[in-house]
């Protein structure tokens, strides 16, 4: 299987050890990815504000993904979604014409054949490899989904349920850990709001991570860089501004299987994650 | 007879139905325009056709002009067909030499621009002119009733409408699915707003409808086949052994103390066990126990007997076996109810997964004296006490994803009962009810709720996304917008309650297959007109009552089953009814008993039969609708359907291409 690797905006520049984990795992599993220097923007910042451009935007990756003729692999959950989300609205003949036209210029054409998934979902799909070629980690993992990675459930057709999600899970259990339940399981990050209510968000992230903690899990893991903004990288803040101590290890799913494959923790970028996870891989015999 | 052999004299009169086709259709305009068409002797407008005046303007008419042929543009047929071939019939003229043009909801209530509507209305006129000039003469058949009802389902609407039958003195079969009679109404500890006790107020009214001379009561039982026609229904009945010798059974009880089997008790919504030898509930009609078969050891593995054993009465026999019990109606009641919302699709409220999250009908079980907790109000995850009680409203209903736009009108009522039986219980308890809109609009309903309110049972608007749990205490985790305020509120609650809306019943496809019951987009059974006709159904001699239609509450469901029994009492209490002479005839000449119409006809009314010429189609006149398919279809054309024959309908479609500019001769 090959796939055209979209980075996007935030994934090469603040979560280095996704995108790290992501290439060595999809590699160990015999997964191509190929980089298309041309991508762009997927255009999610401008869901709100322009619609047409949006479409614009995340279209022209579409379009240069159908000229290389390779599926498209996110490892964002913002950019699967709004990828996702331009490729069905070409489904509208009208809208399809209309995004085309504005695409011209650029020399770019959408057919409408390209199919978008997320680095998680393919994980899923290869959940019987995993399970082969795992060294089983005595883990209690907490999964947490986000919402773009599930919703709106009508763009993923089928794949994954929004109100009882069980991917990451079954992924967890694949790597021969324990996916432990918590209260707030399928709760935002927060990172959503951020920019508008640093308070809320903060109140939001820290809730998540009080349920989490009460679990005993040893560690969470997640699939989308914004979510690892707001558990790992400001998870001392966090700490600090509420006066409350948790020190949990934020893994991304391809760093978890990166661990049970056996690739040296290097190679998964495990040191650039904000939250220690020495105590982890002593854990885990490292 | 003779007029038709006449030159046909046309009267043609447009209607204005006050603004509803003269605000848009120029009905001046219009009768100018038929006045020039051929064989019309006189065109009119008419404020309102339908009036009395309206009707006698034809009527005079048709004597003094000898009019033999009348056609009225106006509204549906289905709206006032009739009244117009009684108009027609009352002047001496044959009912089937008129004809009507709808131009209201065909024309006016769906254009806008008047030119072109006016253009339509009268092509369509045109149309119809030209079919009158055709039509013939047709004379209505008499056929026998059979002065019996069938009621099918045995729930409040059911017994209801069997008691108004049988007291009538109407013959009346009543047939239950379950082993006793009574419905959902039988498993609710009190109704709303009077807070009556359900089963006080029903059960003598199962008995009597058990006791009734007139009543003949089938349960466990299903319909099996129905054929027949209005006034002539011949119905098959397939009656499940119970294993018991009823009128032997003295409910002791002894049998239930010996089955070793438990299971679910599905009156009690799974919340007690019951045994394979069981008697639904203490009330239940007919009073005597029955034996599961599907669980039952001795007769799913042989052995065991202990009930047989111990018996003191003889009352078991094993040897009892299903039963098919065939009988003659002249008309059905249909009145299966409804089956609950199944909560377990709303995964977002986790029932079924978090023990603390009960439906509605699950708290009558809980609430009722009888039920698993004899009438406390326990949490199913530790039998203590709820603190702070939470109801959800509209799940299941008004949820577009769902499928159901609907509301199911009931379930704001049911859970400002609830919510005031548990304050009464637990008067220091939390209650909040989580609503989209409080719907409250019956006798007394609004004062119930207010004095809900007034008991301090809060209600917030807004319905809650989720459901999440502490798995630690099990309790409930409602996060919610308070539209009113605007606020986010977070509650945790040990214990919810889903307002379950109402669906169709279960197993409905089958039957309204065997009736030809249109249903509406909602599922449930379309009545035959949604003010004029609520209790009938498109089907001559099947009629509606209770929640089979759409949901209601109790005083609507007794209402229409009034209805439904005053309807059809109408029918069975002559000794003949008049049949639709619209129907289809085959002419043996030309038919080559191919078997297309009897493969393709809904209603069973046509079949190849040997004669001394070979196979040949035959209609069964009492049974055919006059749909058409068969005509339509015949390959050999032998088939007419009269009043709608192959001249009469071709005259309307050149009628309509009339008005088409003249078709150009294309040259490759």
């Amino acid at each position: 299987m090959k796939y055209a690797l979209f980075l996007g905006c935030t994934v090469p520049v603040r979560t280095m050890g996704y995108e790290l984990s992501t290439r060595a795992v999809m590699k160990k599993l015999g997964i191509e990815l190929v980089d298309l220097k041309e991508f762009g923007c997927c255009g999610f910042p401008l869901e709100s504000i322009d619609h047409d451009t949006y479409l614009s935007v995340a279209t022209r990756n579409l379009a240069i993904a159908e000229e290389h003729g390779l599926p498209i692999m996110t490892m964002c959950s913002a950019c699967n979604g709004s990828l996702l989300k331009a490729h069905m609205a070409m489904n509208d003949e009208k809208i399809k014409s209309h995004i085309n036209d504005t695409l011209t210029p650029l020399k770019r054409h959408y057919n409408g054949s390209i199919e978008v998934k997320h680095a998680a979902r393919v994980l899923y799909e290869n959940i019987e490899t995993i399970k082969e070629m795992a060294t089983p980690l005595p883990l209690k993992i907490a999964a947490h989904y986000g919402c773009h990675y599930t919703k709106p459930s009508e763009i993923y057709e089928g794949f994954e349920d929004p109100e009882v999600p069980y991917s990451l899970d079954d992924v967890i259990r694949a790597v021969g850990a324990e996916p432990v339940q918590y209260e707030n399981k399928k709760q935002c990050c927060g990172g959503a709001i951020l920019g508008i209510d640093e308070s809320v968000s903060l109140e939001m992230t820290r809730e998540k991570l009080q349920h989490v903690k009460k679990t005993g899990a040893d560690a969470m893991t997640l699939v989308c860089p914004f979510c690892d903004i707001m558990y790992d990288v400001n998870q001392r803040r966090i700490e600090s501004h509420f006066d409350e101590k948790f020190g949990i290890p934020v893994l991304f799913l391809p760093q978890l299987v990166g661990l049970a494959l056996g690739i040296p923790s290097d190679e998964l970028g495990l040191r650039l994650n904000r939250v220690p996870v020495r105590s982890l891989l002593k854990t885990l015999g490292d | 007879m003779g007029k038709t052999s006449e030159e046909p004299r046309i009267g043609v009169y447009v209607c204005h139905c006050g603004l509803n086709i003269g605000a848009v259709v120029k009905v001046k305009d219009v009768v100018d325009y038929v006045k020039t068409l051929p064989h019309v002797v006189v065109a009119r407008e008419s404020t309102y056709t339908c009036s009395d005046n309206g009707q006698r303007v034809i009527q005079d008419d048709i004597s003094t002009e000898n009019l033999n042929r009348v056609v009225v543009a106006s509204c549906s047929p289905r709206m006032h067909g009739e009244t117009f071939m009684k108009t027609c019939e009352q002047a001496g003229l044959n009912p089937y030499l008129f004809e009507m043009v709808n131009i209201r909801e065909q024309c006016s209530w769906v254009h806008t621009q008047k030119e072109k509507a006016t253009q339509k209305a009268q092509d369509l006129i045109r149309m119809a002119v030209k079919k009158a000039a055709l039509l013939e003469p047709l004379e209505r058949q008499k056929s026998p009733v059979q002065q019996a009802a069938l009621v099918i389902g045995g729930g409040v609407a059911g017994i209801f409408s069997a008691l108004y039958l049988a007291n009538i003195g109407i013959k009346t079969y009543l047939v239950e699915k379950n082993p006793s009679i009574g419905g959902h109404m039988a498993q609710l500890d009190k109704t709303f707003p009077t807070l009556d006790c359900s089963l006080c107020i029903l059960s003598p009214r199962m008995a009597d409808a058990g006791n009734h001379e007139n009543i003949e009561l089938i349960t466990y039982a299903h319909i099996e086949d129905i054929s027949g026609y209005v006034g002539n229904f011949h119905i098959t009945v397939k009656k499940e052994p119970r294993y018991i010798i009823g009128d032997q059974c003295r409910i002791c009880g002894v049998c239930t103390e010996k089955c070793p089997i438990s299971l679910p008790d599905e009156f009690n919504m799974g919340l007690k066990e019951r045994k394979a030898i069981y008697i639904p509930f203490a009330q239940a009609v007919p009073n005597y126990y029955l034996i599961d078969p599907d669980n039952c050891l001795h007769l799913t593995k042989g052995g065991c007997m202990l009930c047989q054993k111990n018996c003191p009465n003889d009352a078991i026999d094993f040897d009892q076996h299903e039963e098919y019990v065939e009988f003659d109606v002249g008309a059905i009641i249909v009145a299966t109810g409804f089956q609950l919302y199944d909560a377990t699709q709303k995964k977002e409220y986790g029932y079924g997964v978090y023990p603390n999250v009960i439906t509605s009908l699950d708290f009558e079980r809980l609430v009722s004296a009888d039920g698993p907790t004899h009438g406390k109000v326990l949490k199913p995850s530790d039998d203590t006490p709820p603190q702070k009680i939470g109801f959800i409203q509209c799940v299941g209903s008004r949820d577009e994803k769902e499928g159901a736009v609907y509301c199911s009108r009931i379930c704001c009522m049911a859970t400002v009962k609830q919510a005031t039986m548990l304050r009464e219980k637990y008067p220091d308890a939390e209650i909040y009810v989580y609503y989209t809109d409080m719907r409250t609009p019956g006798k007394g309903f609004e004062e119930f709720y207010q004095r809900g309110r007034e008991q301090g049972i809060v209600f917030i608007r807004g319905k809650p996304g989720e459901i999440a749990e502490n798995p630690d205490t099990n309790n409930l985790i409602i996060i919610s917008e308070d539209t009113d305020s605007g606020l986010l509120l977070k509650n945790e609650l040990d214990l919810v309650v889903l307002a379950c809306g109402l669906r169709p019943p279960e197993g409905l496809d089958d039957l309204t297959g065997l009736l030809h019951l249109s249903r509406s987009p909602e599922g449930f059974i379309m009545e035959a007109h949604p003010k004029l006709r609520p209790a009938e159904t498109s089907i001559p001699g099947v009629f509606l009552a209770g929640c089979v239609q759409f949901p209601k509450d109790i005083p609507d469901t007794v209402a229409q089953s009034g209805g439904a029994a005053a309807m059809a009492a109408q029918l069975l209490t002559k000794s003949e009814i008049e049949l639709e002479p619209v129907r289809a005839e085959v002419d043996p000449e030309l038919c080559v008993g191919c078997g297309l119409c009897e493969f393709l006809c809904d209603y069973g009314a046509i079949e190849v039969q040997e004669t001394e010429d070979g196979l040949k189609a035959q209609v069964i006149e009492v049974a055919c609708q006059g749909c058409g398919v068969c005509a339509a279809s015949c390959p050999k054309q032998a088939i007419t359907v009269h009043h709608f024959t192959q001249n009469q309908l071709l005259a309307q479609v050149e009628g309509a291409l009339e008005s088409l500019p003249p078709i150009q001769e294309v040259t490759p």
